[in-house]
């Protein structure tokens, strides 16, 4: 049993044996006690993760938004995280499902304020390319926007995630050659 | 295979380096954002509560309805295909409430468990929903497999199967149940209860636990135990009594390594008279008992002194434990 059961962004958990604390599990227990700046190192390092994840499921003006929402929900919920370690698993679940909420609740809108300011138009190109990425398996899709979007590097990913460095890098070389095919056979857009 | 792609390191990949300048103008530039004061708390340190309460309604779920019963909201369901959770493309997505089946059929399906974790469901599986999180949060696995992820603290996740009901007790873990009933519970992390009729079985990473209709879960036994002390536990469990498992018991006794203490602590409860006193021989052999605790104590079914003989395994706090063995009485 399990042993189709491969890595993807979803197998994302703690372990069972009780590891180091590590800087990750002490800036989670300081954001618990409200350190605010635990929370913000919590955020420099996840919010790309984050915003990668998100990118790959919502559109591209909506991510920056969303990316806050996530964070703010789960400085609400770290009193029901249990394992300090699995905080970059727990997280990428709450986007997943704030990416899910987000499509049930595209109907309810508001206006615009007048005094909004739009973000930067981005390049027409990158949302080409970024389209064609999200057209990929999910766990290529992933992988691939922490890498080539996010900047993230193979053993960052794995970190982050918890997947193992052989995952990602098949995760990465296959999901860059399925790129390449989606892209007509070369990655140029 | 380019290095560059994976660490930015080795023979710079040019295309890898040109997508990478492009989509990188899709970054956030954001910072954090403001955290609205007293949003957070410190935790609850709730976890032997929990277990406690998680046993007695382990302990209740024996005689519970297997019909869902309660509502709670609805869960998401996402459908998937593919042949492997590592090359998977969502289909669609749908949402199922208490008293509704999820069928996968050929595909695959992820079911958000309310906000607590995850359950991904492989091909071939039919699962129920029982409780929603109305009272907890509860499936009904007839058959195939599902891998859960739960996040939450311990004792607010239940499987129900035709064997068994298991109770996650903050870990990821797979359940499998064959079309005879039967199944089969692997523990990836954490911990899993798994119970029938007072029967109980805790289950560590890295190990399984059989169930039978009918009987309840097996004992727990590391996977990487001898093939020998896996068959035999299987007659000690499953085959019946007379000699044939006074056989196999003594095959498990002497192919138990120390870290099978986990396995020869549990047939202490589910052995009697000579034969608990040969299991007592060699777990005291690979893991001597502590001082109170004595032969004839054991031989009884002390209960504290089961207690303080776990707390000698190295597997967690026995005053965790001890809520989970609090229904194991004196036999």
């Amino acid at each position: 049993m399990g042993s189709e059961h491969a890595p993807a962004m979803d197998d994302l958990a703690g372990h069972a044996s009780t590891p180091p604390a590590t800087l990750e599990s002490q800036l989670v227990e300081a954001a618990r006690a409200g350190d605010r700046m635990a929370f913000g190192r919590l955020y420099d390092r996840f919010a790309p993760m984050i915003h990668g994840l998100l990118l790959a499921r919502v559109p591209y003006a909506e991510v920056d938004d969303l990316v806050h929402d996530v964070f703010l929900q789960a400085i609400r919920r770290l009193g029901s995280l249990r394992r300090a370690e699995s905080f970059g698993a727990w997280l990428a679940a709450i986007a997943r499902n704030r990416a899910r909420d987000h499509f049930r609740r595209r109907a309810d809108t508001v206006d615009l304020p007048d005094d909004l300011v739009a973000a930067p138009e981005p390049d027409g190109q990158a949302l080409e390319v970024l389209g064609a990425i999200k057209q990929l398996p999910e766990a290529y899709r992933d992988t691939l926007i922490l890498r080539l979007v996010e900047g993230l590097t193979g053993p960052e990913i794995a970190e982050r995630t918890g997947l193992t460095h052989g995952s990602v890098r098949v995760n990465l070389h296959r999901g860059m050659q399925m790129l390449r095919d989606a892209l007509g056979g070369s990655a140029k857009p | 295979m380019s290095d560059y792609l994976w660490d930015k390191r080795g023979e710079p990949d040019e295309e890898a380096r040109r997508l990478e300048s492009l989509l990188g103008s899709l970054r956030s530039r954001r910072g954090a954002p403001d955290i609205p004061s007293g949003l957070s708390r410190p935790p609850l340190r709730l976890w032997p509560l929990v277990a406690v309460a998680a046993i007695v309604l382990l302990a209740l779920s024996v005689t519970w309805s297997r019909l869902p019963q309660a509502s709670g909201g609805r869960w998401q369901v996402t459908w998937l295909e593919g042949t492997t959770w590592s090359d998977i493309r969502v289909v669609r997505e749908t949402s199922v409430g208490a008293g509704e089946w999820v069928e996968t059929g050929a595909s695959r399906a992820r079911l958000a468990v309310g906000d607590i974790g995850e359950v991904q469901l492989d091909p071939s599986t039919r699962v129920a929903l029982v409780d929603t999180g109305q009272r907890d949060h509860r499936l009904s696995l007839a058959r195939g497999r599902m891998h859960a992820t739960i996040w939450a603290p311990p004792g607010q996740f239940y499987v129900e199967t035709p064997a068994a009901v298991a109770v996650d007790l903050g870990c990821r873990y797979s359940l499998e149940v064959a079309a005879d009933g039967s199944g089969i519970l692997r523990v990836e992390a954490g911990w899993v209860g798994i119970e029938h009729g007072g029967r109980l079985a805790l289950v560590p990473a890295g190990a399984i636990a059989d169930t039978r209709t009918g009987t309840g879960p097996g004992t727990p036994h590391y996977e990487d135990a001898s093939s020998g002390f896996d068959r035999a536990l299987d007659v000690v469990d499953f085959g019946g009594a007379g000699a044939a498992r006074r056989e196999a018991l003594a095959v498990v006794l002497s192919e138990a390594r120390e870290r099978d203490a986990l396995s020869l602590w549990h047939l202490l409860t589910r052995t009697t008279g000579e034969d608990r006193g040969r299991v007592h021989d060699r777990l005291a052999a690979l893991v001597p008992a502590p001082a109170g605790v004595t032969r004839e104590g054991i031989l009884r079914g002390d209960r504290a002194m089961l207690e303080a003989w776990w707390a000698e395994l190295g597997l967690g706090s026995a005053e965790f434990w001890r809520s989970w063995t609090s229904p194991w009485t004196e036999r």
